[in-house]
């Protein structure tokens, strides 16, 4: 009986114990490359300290070709999440005001690209472009339209999560009884209270546009994913070094979101949107 | 010439007529209840005021202005809905200050305004909070004081008691009256609960199916109801046969036949509810079968009346 109980506690520290080593282990790993100067052979539990150094993070984060292309993919990134916040945000508001049958259809439509692999995408896009208008093709922003149907899906589920939990409707009645113009409506009272999804939504076309591959290696552009993926031949531990730096940016992007997140929910409460709480 | 005015307003859904013909007028100051069942058309009828919902046909006049086809944002409406509609994202002073922000009005006379509206709810020590550290009952009075704030031509209430819970809600309901009464506030109440409209309301319109069945005082709707239908929604009534016909009787208008009395109707007890001060006693009658309650005084009802026991029934004499 003592046996059972003390298995019964055992349990969930084992499983939370192999859940960071199946994590921790490959970062470490990738750190000790990346970071130690001893050929990867002789990489071993007593020479764990010793001979660290960034030099080759260094060496790539001063290739200009690295600049070139996070800045085409900073570049890029931004103006996705302009073009989708652009294209979705009204989309969206108009399905949950004033066409709720229309939902299903654009629910279907966003999770598209879930469905057409990227390469089906770039050949039948490219192939109109090239006929119509090959100049589009040559300029890095031809990433911005295919990366826009990418990121849909969570841009478009980010924002409807948002607009359920508020109740949409009896806001926008009671901003325009009050005397609020539609213009006014979506300033003061919309936006501000979608600012939670619209930076969830933001961040998420980021990473995705930043992670990247198939696409950008398609039309040949110079993009980060393409950069890290040439560099890992020619300057594999600057690469890796990359890799595990671009993993702490995200993972610190991340918390802060999650931290305004967090502040936003305590002043968007789910006990002022149901309606038939008791106080 | 009347605050607001429903001129033959019509409007449907598809193939549903949610309102046919619908005309009333309210007295600057007067609160009127809109009641019925859900469905009968009363929403709407107030959503076309608000300028929310298109009537399809009609017209609404504000004093000898028709406005309907004012946006809504230009009617000076003001509105409270069933769930409390505070913005999430602004305090309670700023919530109360909207109507007065989009309108132009500088910060400081925005700011005075929005204390005076705070002040008149009750509630201006709570003006720094945001609308979740607040409790329904305040949420709706903030709704009431931002709705007030740009002294609207109408006040238009679309069941705002409905969310609250039982105390909070008379609660609420004695404060739109005191505000309809001190503010002289033209006030279009909607509800599905009769007792809520009988206590609230200069005049109550009872709808069904879209058209009006009866408008008139509280007092005038529950003693002469025009129709079977009102004489069923609002309070609860009986109906006994008489000759070859059968009359409606409220069950507080029926006593109890003692026993050297005739009585018009014989039955047999079924049940009886102690309510406090009444006891309600359903009775079957023995001629036709149909259920008849009947509310006496608690403490005039003999001590042997039991289930089961036969008794008999008149009509009180008033």
């Amino acid at each position: 009986m003592a046996a059972m109980k003390f298995i019964g506690k055992i349990w969930p520290r084992l499983y939370i114990a192999i859940a960071i080593v199946f994590f921790v282990a490959p970062l470490l790993s990738m750190a000790r490359f990346a970071f130690q100067r001893i050929p990867m052979i002789s990489l071993g539990k007593d020479n764990l300290f010793k001979r660290w150094t960034i030099d080759g993070l260094l060496t790539t984060l001063r290739d200009p070709e690295f600049s070139h292309s996070l800045s085409v993919s900073l570049k890029v990134a931004f103006f996705t999440v302009l073009v989708l916040l652009f294209l979705m945000v009204p989309t969206t508001l108009w399905v949950h005001l004033s066409a709720p049958r229309w939902r299903g259809v654009v629910e279907t439509v966003t999770i598209l690209p879930y469905v057409v692999p990227p390469i089906a995408l770039v050949v039948g896009v490219s192939g109109t472009y090239r006929s119509i208008a090959p100049w589009f093709l040559a300029s890095n922003y031809s990433l911005v339209p295919f990366y826009a149907i990418l990121a849909m899906p969570f841009t478009f589920r980010s924002l409807d999560v948002g607009i359920k939990a508020l109740d949409l409707r009896t806001l926008v009645d009671a901003a325009k009884s009050l005397g609020a113009s539609s213009s006014r409506v979506m300033w003061n009272v919309l936006l501000p209270n979608l600012r939670t999804s619209l930076i969830n939504a933001a961040f998420l076309t980021f990473t995705v546009v930043l992670g990247e591959f198939t696409i950008a290696s398609l039309l040949l552009k110079r993009t980060l994913p393409m950069y890290m993926a040439e560099a890992q031949g020619s300057e594999p531990q600057g690469a890796l070094g990359l890799g595990l730096l671009i993993l702490v940016l995200t993972t610190i992007l991340f918390t802060l979101v999650s931290i305004i997140r967090k502040k936003d929910s305590t002043s968007i409460n789910v006990k002022n949107i149901n309606v038939g709480m008791v106080p | 010439m009347s605050a607001l005015e429903f001129v033959n307003v019509s409007k449907s859904f598809r193939d549903v007529n949610a309102l046919s013909n619908f005309t009333i007028a309210l007295e600057q100051g007067e609160l009127v209840s809109l009641l019925g069942p859900s469905g009968c058309g009363k929403t709407t009828a107030l959503r076309i005021a608000a300028g929310f919902e298109t009537a399809d046909t009609g017209a609404i006049l504000l004093g000898s202005t028709n406005i309907i086809s004012l946006p809504a944002h230009q009617r000076r409406m003001g509105m409270v809905f069933q769930s409390y509609s505070l913005f999430p994202n602004l305090n309670i002073r700023d919530n109360v200050a909207f109507g007065l922000k989009v309108r132009g009005v500088p910060g400081d006379a925005r700011k005075k305004r929005a204390e005076e509206m705070l002040d008149l709810v009750r509630l201006s020590d709570l003006g720094h909070r945001m609308p979740h550290q607040i409790s329904g009952g305040q949420q709706q009075r903030v709704a009431l004081a931002r709705a007030l704030a740009t002294e609207p031509h109408v006040l238009l209430l679309d069941e705002p008691l409905s969310a609250l819970d039982a105390k909070i809600r008379v609660e609420v309901r004695d404060e739109i009256r005191r505000l309809n009464r001190d503010l002289g506030v033209t006030t279009m109440f909607v509800t599905h609960d009769q007792d809520e409209a009988m206590s609230i309301s200069d005049r109550i319109c009872v709808m069904n199916n879209g058209v009006i069945e009866q408008t008139g005082s509280p007092r005038d709707i529950y003693n002469n109801p025009a129709t079977s239908f009102v004489a069923h929604f609002v309070g609860s009534i009986n109906s006994l046969p008489m000759g070859s016909t059968r009359v409606l009787i409220r069950p507080e208008n029926l006593v109890l036949a003692t026993h050297d009395e005739s009585a018009h109707w014989r039955g047999t007890i079924t049940d009886t509810t102690f309510v406090g001060a009444f006891t309600k006693i359903s009775v079957v009658l023995d001629n036709d079968n149909s259920s008849v309650s009947v509310l006496a005084i608690s403490a005039q009802i003999d001590r042997n009346i039991e289930i089961g026991k036969s008794i008999g029934i008149n009509e009180a004499t008033r």
